[in-house]
């Protein structure tokens, strides 16, 4: 075993689950690029929606300054 | 070497450690097989930046030595469980759990395990518990944990929206998580025209048991490219953000129904503002506490307060104002006091029992403000029943007897119809000989204006 190989699992991930990950996510593209196609009509008609949740994005900063959470 | 009794009761399904009681500080072993992946997680500074950001619990190094490195993780004074969550609460911990997964892919690691348990509240919100999930992402393999995001918070989450939040006390039953297949078959069929839940739960549960008995198969090794996963996690993260759950609300006016003026409401929030402090308490527990009106009376007297409701609403709203206010010592949770959460999984023991916790938690000071008349009257518990589920945890107990007279009383009364003479027991004499059994009283009080007397009890020493 290497350095860096990874821990086996001690539980089952479900096969049908790994396959299944390709075709939902090829859904989740097609989504995705096509919200992302509205909000830009939208934002170019200004009535994109403002978010302003502690969760409103996915995406963590790696910016140290700022706390993910307003809520601190 | 740690004795093998004093591990944690839920610490046993991963082999990268282990948690165990030194004393009574809870602390982390981290075995050699995981001290790669534990080196670079702190090398690389990830887990200085997610804990600085708030979504890992923060840990101290406390010693290193060749067969173990024992961690120290920030003390949580309270751990509540899936099924004790309301809406927001659950959504706010799925998204959390997909973050968090999104930023260790993005610097070179997954989450190997996406289990509820894995995320708790502290400090007003959401945050992830288990330092040891984390695992090197290899690139273009899919994500193992995806199963387990499904069945313990996607599923659980979806069905909420169509059934309500009750349905998170499937996962007392589930301990890992609700199966895919049940969740795809307790969806509206409407539910197979969403592209989302379509591939996420219908699809799924159909690839789940077509490759269910395919045991050879481990040579197929899928593939999924790291942008692929990403937009598997945004969709996720979108759509979760986005869910609602529709249940008839009681919370926003419940203060409107009750059956006192604003006057003799004072008069309780001042006489319970005094006891506790009078008791120099640093811990509360507000059972029936509604949306945390009255707990909040005391709060900024406490180190922690938890308040418990029956009403998914109450706790949703209690939840909602303690982040609107950043308040960071205040835990709303739900909890029916005639069935609280048992302890489940292995042994019994896996999670613990709420009773189990609330003895750990001992809180200094139990409140339960009209609550007696539910319990005995609705719950048909005789008092001195009641009095013996209080003591198992409750030191001091401010406990509120409404009498006959007042209407809350009267009314669920009239509800016993021919059987109204089987609760001629429900009166001041009866209330304060049931739980002289287990408290001394130390005080009573009426409430000016209203046919209710507050007591203040002290637990008796056995």
């Amino acid at each position: 075993m290497s350095n860096f190989s990874v821990i086996l699992l001690y539980f089952d991930p479900g096969l049908g689950a790994m396959i299944v990950q390709g075709l939902v996510a090829a859904a989740a593209g097609i989504l995705l690029f096509s919200k992302n196609v509205m909000y830009k009509v939208k934002s170019f008609f200004g009535i994109a929606p403002k978010e302003e949740d502690t969760f409103d994005s996915i995406d963590i900063e790696d910016d140290e300054t700022q706390e993910n959470d307003s809520k601190k | 070497m740690i004795p093998k009794n004093s591990t944690h009761q839920a610490s046993f399904r991963d082999p990268s450690g282990y948690m165990f009681h030194d004393g009574t500080t809870l602390r982390r072993a981290v075995n050699p097989i995981y001290f790669p992946q534990y080196e670079k997680l702190k090398s690389s500074g990830f887990f200085d930046t997610v804990i600085k950001k708030g979504l890992l619990i923060p840990h101290e190094e406390t010693s290193v030595s060749e067969e173990q490195i024992i961690l120290t993780p920030e003390p949580i004074p309270f751990i509540t469980q899936p099924y004790e969550w309301s809406f927001e609460q659950y959504k706010h911990a799925a998204l959390l759990t997909l973050q968090i997964h999104k930023y260790a892919l993005s610097k070179g690691f997954i989450l190997k395990d996406a289990t509820s348990y894995n995320v708790t509240f502290h400090k007003g919100k959401a945050v992830f518990i288990d330092t040891l999930s984390f695992d090197f992402y290899e690139e273009n393999t899919p994500w193992r944990a995806y199963k387990q995001f499904i069945t313990h918070f996607f599923g659980p989450l979806i069905l909420a929206k169509y059934h309500g939040t009750d349905i998170f006390k499937m996962m007392q039953t589930h301990i890992d998580g609700i199966p895919v297949k049940l969740i795809a078959s307790l969806l509206p069929k409407k539910t197979k025209f969403s592209s989302t839940l379509f591939t996420n739960i219908h699809l799924l549960a159909k690839m789940e048991s077509k490759h269910s008995e395919d045991y050879k198969a481990e040579t197929k090794v899928a593939k999924l490219s790291r942008k692929a996963q990403n937009n598997i996690l945004d969709s996720l993260f979108g759509y979760i953000k986005d869910l609602k759950v529709n249940e008839a609300t009681e919370w926003g006016n419940y203060y409107d129904k009750t059956n006192y003026d604003s006057e003799s409401f004072q008069a309780k929030k001042g006489l319970i503002r005094e006891w506790v402090m009078d008791l120099k308490a640093k811990n509360l527990i507000d059972v029936g506490g509604n949306d945390g009106t009255f707990a909040r009376t005391v709060s900024d007297q406490l180190e922690h307060v938890m308040v418990t409701d029956i009403d998914p609403n109450a706790v949703e709203y209690n939840y909602y104002q303690t982040k609107q206010n950043k308040e960071t010592n205040m835990l709303p949770f739900v909890c029916d006091v005639l069935q609280p959460a048992p302890g489940i999984g292995f042994n019994n023991t896996e999670r613990s029992s709420l009773i189990q916790r609330l003895k750990e938690y001992a809180p200094d000071v139990t409140m339960a403000l009209a609550l007696i008349h539910h319990v005995t009257l609705s719950g048909n518990v005789p008092f001195e029943k009641s009095a013996e589920f209080f003591a198992k945890f409750a030191g001091h107990l401010i406990i509120e007897f409404p009498k006959r007279e007042d209407s809350w009383v009267t009314s669920l009364l009239v509800r016993k119809r021919e059987f109204i003479n089987h609760f001629d027991f429900y009166n001041q004499d009866g209330f304060e000989q049931g739980y002289q059994n287990y408290f001394d009283i130390v005080k009573s009080q009426p409430i000016a204006g209203t046919q209710r007397v507050l007591y203040l009890m002290k637990r008796k020493t056995a």
